[in-house]
């Protein structure tokens, strides 16, 4: 009697372990593929931040860029682009247009002494400077949210857990811009 | 002796790993000294536990809830503001950094003082703030600006306030018990407990008092090395965030370089800094909340 008893809590406490196991994991899957979700969010909330301010940009620059009508139309070009897309491969390449052709407008402003004065460009180019960035560094945090997702559904033992709550592993964003490294360390 | 290289993700974790033993052990010290007061004072370390405990947990928490009014107070600190074009891209960089961090923004306030150092608080990343110096501001460029930032933004992201804090409650309590565990020794003349057991006892009493009277240094000494690996690691995981360990390297080089002239804020603040803003002379000691300027930057510059 006292022998079923001792086995029967001990499989009891293996039974509870096992359970609190699982019940950790599944919190930190769903958790880590909120966090990407989140972070998807987030890059097109920034993206849309950068659309917004192209009208006021152009308005800016009217006056001093006129003969500039290649590199002007580009913008507005991919801002349509941008307002028209149906999926999200088409929103990708316009946004990716549109930040080519901002690039080059900058450029080219480099050349108008008169514009690089004008107070109002100055904010927009810090501004959109700081979009660019903000764009930049949300899709780091969504291909970093993804890294953490996939390492934890692919690693023993989440794998298992993994495959009975269904989920499968995310795609990371392939960044059109030089790809940053992540530096390697010496502890 | 070099240590091996590996992903900043697993020398994140391990840093975290060894926070957790390094706070078992500060806990550990904590009861000792519970069970020591209760040998000398001959009452059962039970009881002894029962009344300190709920005393060091006052005592942390009291710490802990008037420590960020505290920190911007002592530190003179002021909201950052958006007209002034230099702020305005402090206020951006702190932006992009909760954005890598995934985040909600911290407020940002600014220091008026000619040495370039910045700090974190907040009780929880909800309610964080960043300040910089404005000597910060004027003398780093934006990729150094941005080290820092993103080394403040990680102490955020691992809680480290939450840890500094608890850790520093936690030494004061046993400073505090360790302290009236000794009046009440020496006002007493030594306990009843003792006298009845005899001369073996009295060794272990007095075993347990220089217990009493070493604790506060130890747990000093390990607040201060938990201090100085929470450092490294809010390097390692700036540098991840930036994907620029060069940035914090250049800014802490610039640091280096730097006198300062007029060190202001509590020094329990201390920890928060990026760079210990007091006592120069005592800066690559183990008594500093720091490791020394000249291994991180070896560190950052090797990844």
């Amino acid at each position: 009697m006292d022998l079923m008893l001792i086995i029967g809590l001990i499989v009891l406490l293996i039974v509870v372990i096992i359970l609190l196991w699982f019940f950790s994991y599944y919190n930190r899957v769903i958790r880590y593929e909120n966090r990407i979700d989140n972070a998807w969010a987030q890059i097109d909330v920034q993206l849309k931040r950068r659309a917004d301010l192209i009208p006021n940009l152009m308005e800016t620059v009217k006056g001093y860029m006129n003969h500039e009508r290649g590199t002007l139309e580009a913008v507005t070009m991919a801002r349509s682009a941008i307002m028209t897309a149906k999926t999200p491969q088409e929103s990708m390449d316009a946004n990716n247009m549109l930040t080519g052709a901002l690039k080059t407008l900058f450029a080219v402003a480099e050349s108008y002494p008169d514009l690089k004065a004008n107070q109002n460009f100055l904010q927009l180019q810090d501004e959109l400077t700081h979009t660019e960035d903000k764009i930049s560094y949300s899709r780091q945090h969504f291909n970093d949210s993804v890294l953490q997702f996939n390492n934890i559904i692919e690693t023993f033992p989440g794998n298992i857990f993994a495959n009975m709550m269904g989920k499968k592993t995310r795609e990371m964003l392939q960044i059109p811009e030089a790809s940053r490294e992540v530096p390697k360390v010496s502890f | 002796m070099e240590p091996k290289p590996r992903l900043i993700e697993e020398n994140i974790q391990k840093n975290k790993r060894d926070t957790v033993v390094i706070c078992m052990l500060m806990i550990i010290l904590l009861f000792s000294v519970f069970f020591a007061v209760g040998l000398i004072l001959g009452a059962p370390p039970i009881l002894t536990m029962m009344i300190g405990l709920p005393v060091a947990l006052f005592y942390i928490f009291i710490t802990y809830s008037f420590s960020i009014q505290s920190v911007i107070s002592a530190a003179g600190a002021r909201p950052a503001n958006p007209e002034n074009r230099e702020e305005k891209l402090l206020i951006y960089k702190v932006e992009e950094m909760a954005l890598a961090a995934g985040l909600p923004t911290p407020k940002v306030y600014v220091q008026e003082s000619q040495d370039i150092n910045a700090f974190a608080t907040g009780h929880k990343p909800a309610d964080a703030i960043i300040c910089a110096t404005s000597g910060c501001l004027q003398q780093l460029n934006t990729e150094e600006l941005e080290g820092v930032i993103g080394h403040e933004m990680s102490h955020i992201m691992n809680r480290d306030i939450l840890v500094m804090t608890v850790t520093v409650g936690v030494v004061g309590a046993i400073a505090l018990i360790a302290e009236i565990a000794l009046r009440m020794l020496f006002w007493s003349g030594g306990s009843s407990g003792s006298k009845k057991e005899g001369g073996g006892n009295i060794i272990v009493v007095v075993i347990a008092i220089i217990f009493i009277i070493l604790a506060p240094i130890f747990s000093r000494l390990t607040y201060l090395a938990i201090s100085r690996k929470r450092e490294y690691l809010a390097d390692a995981n700036g540098a991840y965030l930036t994907r620029n360990p060069l940035g914090l390297a250049k800014a802490l080089e610039k640091i280096k370089a730097d006198i300062p002239d007029d060190p202001k804020g509590s020094k329990t603040v201390a920890p928060l800094y990026i760079s210990n803003p007091f006592k120069r002379a005592l800066r690559d000691s183990i008594w500093s909340t720091h490791p020394p300027l000249d291994e991180r930057i070896r560190r950052l510059r090797a990844m």
